[in-house]
């Protein structure tokens, strides 16, 4: 049982590394991206290639994860500038079926459906090292890394932005650039979280970066609560932990498992949003946090 | 022509425990068997079917008492995905502590294959038939003919039939891609030609446009590439948009929304050959509680686990006789030394990468029912 | 001969992507909900009729009978999903999390009820015979154009002749001179998410003849019809209805210069491109940063 809870709190600890950032753009910045997933793939193929072809070093294959998915988080960035609101929804939405059909098609960088197997098991300084302990620290890190910015000038700007964008721009804050700034942070999170879920697997292909992946991401964010620190972190604990909790029902037949799991994941999704649409630690009373 | 994937849940797949068997006359800590097959989404019709044939095979163990030990059976799902499939065969390997494992699917099985051969798991494959599934593991083995069989006794076949001109509608996946290299090579040798060849999407739906584009190339036979409820949505797709010629495949189309379906009607494919009524004692068993428990015909893919699942029977039965104990390592010792076991469909023998021979035929649908052409 | 294939095969899906997308725009215009789960009707529409069929039922009591769930199944979302987290002051990322559970719901729902996987209706319909050399068009062809335009006619007219159609309209233009006359923005809204949902049930009858239903047909009606909406504009119903159109014809001739397998990601393109470069869509108002 120990390895089944080591292999679940590590799944939890990487997606909450998704959620966190994935919050700080939507909480903080107001970009409501459902394209997390791509950096997230981004993210593990570049620490998947590092870790099979140059070394199973998993710090180096992190750094080079978050470096990818940052510098191509201008894809995302460039319409953010320009829209916001329900036409950037759409545009991450395009981006990320575009970003899948190259993940299917790039074979030599990604293996396709196939995937890339086999990846090593991550090593520091020649040891073998657990990716739990990675994914805490690194998790540790950008909360505190989340909380400075916060609440310093970055901080302050960005929930100008969120609020009130033309009044922020006619204070003189620096609108366009903090705006690539938090989308570049918030990708590069997810790069990293891509990075560590490759080196966990040992297998990484398309089927992790689907547009059902960007949207559980944003769910477990909205779920939490929204531009709270730790909302996001209790909606992945509970939207992973869910389906692991439902598959001790053994009174479902076999083949109606997946089936039963789904739709009661749907509709918690569903009546959590209905009776506490602020998230679970979101202040309900305030209710919306944007526009 | 799209397919969104959506709420198939990209992550934590299912795991359900089953206590399966637990014989009255067999004591001690049972034998673990998992298995990691589609029982959700597009490709769920495959599921019941492997799961009924490793079902039937643990009751005969436990009826003819083959094993001291019980067996605790254990049903995953893949959902026919790579990722899922890594979920369930890490909780199988590492929770469960299985001793013998059932996989199917191509791509699924080429992703818990590491997996297995790091924990020294055996992994029986009865249902994917990618050519690159053989040597995969050294505990990987195959009880079903790999596609490579398959298409070099359909080609030489059809070409025979004078159909000279193929053109090829694959799955973008581990398996297309293998039946793409399969026939860019066997086609020229066989005396055909592959004059087109067109890449889908696992999850695309509609044809139409793939119609008009194999039609010009102007082949005499469109071989089908795929699986599950995507096959029909292909063979519709091409039937409906104008393309008439010979539609030929792989074992995959041995299924019951095939069977139904009328646009494919004369699809001819390949098989493998398990004589149900005049075969050995063994067969006729098989065939005949396996038609009492599910009231129909079994088919080839029953068979397949069935034999995985008997498989296990015989060699830990060998393995208890000399009171070795069972694990990855002995067992297939246990294989490479007897090599011929009684199994469904006759003798099955088995080469040293794992695999096991089989004879191979060529059938058709006909008005919902299999006509054997060679 | 290639090209005129693809691009009448492209006209008859975009056909059915406009009435959904239409669908989906006058939902999103008149009320402002992301009706996430517009591809959900889609699916239960499609499903209904199936039943209909398999069990013999005359061909008009099957369509009536997939309307009519369309139609509740929206009105249900509007009342029992929408309304009360939008009494919450619930933001519009809440309401997408909660549409889209709903439609894995249904989704999964349909697979345990109706079996997983492929399921058709076997109809000479949608059986295409050769028209001009190397031109193939079945009849459905013909079916789904005129469906479309009957549809867009009578939409157009209630909308314009009727007191209700010219309150929707009114409603998507300025919610709060609506209050001050009177009208009832709530009856309002379900007529929006009523006509709405009804939009998508004859694609889906025809898409059940034509490429099949699986219980995961929906999502990519509903991507394609907020793709159309963004695309034409929003606030357009002819924008959404054109675009759905042009989305269609782009899946498909796209063909003529890629590979099969790249088509899927053609219409998302053209939507990318759209906004990074006119985001305010084809007959769309200037938008708001």
């Amino acid at each position: 049982m120990i390895a089944y809870f080591a292999n679940l709190a590590t799944l939890v600890a990487i997606f909450g590394i998704l959620a966190v950032t994935l919050n700080f753009m939507v909480g903080y910045a107001g970009i409501f991206s459902v394209a997390h997933a791509v950096f997230f793939g981004l993210g593990a193929y570049a620490g998947a290639q590092i870790a099979l072809t140059v070394a199973p070093d998993p710090l180096l294959a992190c750094g080079v994860a978050a470096l990818i998915a940052g510098v191509l988080s201008l894809c995302l960035a460039l319409p953010a500038l320009r829209v916001r609101g329900e036409y950037f929804v759409a545009a991450s939405l395009g981006l990320q079926m575009v970003a899948l059909t190259l993940f299917s098609e790039v074979k030599s960088l990604t293996g396709g459906i196939g995937g890339l197997t086999n990846i090593p098991r991550p090593r520091v300084f020649g040891v073998e090292v657990g990716v739990l302990p990675l994914a805490l620290i690194a998790l540790g890190l950008l909360l505190w890394a989340i909380h400075a910015m916060a609440n310093g000038s970055f901080g302050r700007t960005l929930k100008a932005i969120r609020d009130a964008e033309s009044a922020a721009e006619a204070l003189g804050k620096p609108v366009a650039v903090a705006k690539a700034l938090a989308v570049a942070f918030a990708c590069a999170g997810a790069g990293v979280a891509g990075a560590l879920f490759a080196l966990h697997m040992s297998f990484v292909n398309v089927e992790s970066f689907t547009l059902d992946q960007s949207v559980l991401v944003m769910a477990m964010v909205i779920v939490g609560g929204t531009g709270t620190l730790f909302g996001p972190l209790v909606g992945a604990v509970l939207l992973l932990s869910l389906p692991s909790a439902l598959s001790f029902l053994t009174f479902i037949p076999p083949t109606e498992v997946g089936s039963v799991q789904q739709i009661i994941y749907g509709l918690a999704m569903t009546l959590l949003m209905v009776f506490r649409p602020a998230g679970l630690l979101g202040d309900q009373n305030k209710g919306k946090s944007h526009q | 022509m799209i397919g969104t994937k959506f709420s198939r849940r990209a992550l934590l797949g299912s795991a359900l425990a089953a206590p399966f068997i637990r014989g009255a006359a067999a004591q001690g800590e049972p034998y673990v068997l998992g298995s990691v097959f589609p029982q959700s989404g597009p490709n769920a019709e495959y599921g019941p079917v492997f799961t009924s044939g490793v079902q039937l095979a643990l009751q005969h163990i436990e009826q003819d008492r083959l094993l001291q030990r019980p067996i605790r059976y254990i049903s995953e799902d893949s959902q026919a995905l790579p990722q899922q499939g890594v979920i369930a065969m890490t909780k199988l390997v590492n929770v469960d502590k299985a001793h013998w494992t059932f996989a199917a699917f191509t791509s699924v099985s080429k992703a818990i294959a590491p997996i297995g051969d790091r924990a020294k798991t055996v992994m029986i494959n009865g249902g994917a038939v990618g050519p690159d599934l053989s040597g995969l593991s050294p505990y990987f083995w195959n009880v079903i003919p790999l596609a490579h069989l398959e298409t070099r006794t359909l080609l030489p076949y059809l070409v025979g039939q004078g159909k000279k001109r193929f053109a090829l509608v694959y799955v973008d996946d581990p398996l297309g891609d293998a039946i793409l290299k399969e026939l860019g090579e066997q086609l020229p040798k066989a005396g055909g030609e592959l004059v087109g060849s067109f890449s889908i999407p696992r999850d695309a739906q509609q044809f139409g446009p793939v119609a008009a584009r194999v039609r010009q190339v102007r082949p005499d036979a469109v071989y089908i590439a795929s699986f599950g409820a995507q096959q029909a949505q292909i063979i519709k797709g091409l039937r409906n948009n104008g393309v008439s010629q010979q539609l030929c495949s792989y074992s995959a189309m041995n299924l019951e929304s095939i069977r139904t379906l009328p646009e494919a009607n004369g699809m001819t494919f390949t098989v493998q050959k398990v004589d149900y009524a005049g075969g050995d004692a063994l067969t006729r068993r098989f065939a005949e509680d396996y038609k009492k428990a599910h009231n129909r015909e079994p088919t080839v893919y029953n068979a397949n686990y069935y034999n995985g699942c008997r498989l296990f029977g015989l060699l830990a039965q060998e393995l208890e006789k000399t009171n070795t104990p069972v694990n990855g390592d002995t067992l297939r010792a246990a294989l490479l030394r007897v090599r011929k076991f009684p199994l469904v469909g006759g003798t099955g023998e088995f080469d040293d990468a794992g695999n096991m021979m089989a004879a191979i035929e060529v059938v058709q649908w006909n008005n919902g029912s299999l006509t054997k052409l060679v | 001969m290639l090209f005129v294939q693809l691009l009448l095969g492209g006209v008859q899906n975009g056909a059915l992507y406009a009435l959904t997308a239409a669908g989906f725009a006058l939902i999103f215009g008149a009320t402002k909900v992301f009706h996430v789960a517009h591809g959900s009707a889609f699916t239960l529409a499609g499903y209904v009729f199936l039943y209909g069929w398999t069990h013999n039922w005359n061909s008009a009591l099957s369509s009536l009978a997939a309307v009519a769930v369309a139609v509740a199944f929206g009105i249900g979302m509007e009342r029992l999903v929408y309304r009360p987290i939008q009494r919450h002051e619930g933001s519009f990322f809440t309401v997408f999390v909660a549409a889209f559970g709903v439609s894995i719901v249904v989704q999964n729902l349909v697979g345990v009820f109706a079996g997983r996987g492929f399921a058709s209706i076997d109809t000479p319909l949608s059986n295409a015979s050769e028209v001009l050399p190397e031109l193939f068009l079945a009849d459905v062809f013909w079916v789904a154009i005129i469906v479309a335009l009957v549809m867009f006619v009578a939409l157009t007219l209630f909308l314009s002749r009727t007191n209700a159609g010219v309150g929707l309209r009114a409603l998507a233009q300025n919610p709060d001179l609506l209050r001050a006359y009177g009208l009832s923005s709530s009856r309002l809204s379900m007529l929006a998410f009523a006509l709405g949902s009804a939009l998508v049930a004859p694609a889906a009858i025809l898409t059940a003849m034509t490429t099949g239903l699986n219980e995961a047909v929906g999502n990519h009606v509903m991507l394609l019809s907020m793709a159309s909406t963004i695309v034409g504009g929003v606030g357009s119903l002819r924008g959404a209805a054109l675009a759905g159109l042009l989305l269609g014809v782009a899946e498909s001739v796209v063909l003529v210069f890629l590979e099969t397998q790249w088509a899927s990601a053609a219409s998302f393109l053209v939507l990318f491109g759209f906004i990074l470069f006119k985001p305010s869509g084809m007959f769309g108002a200037a938008v708001a940063r």
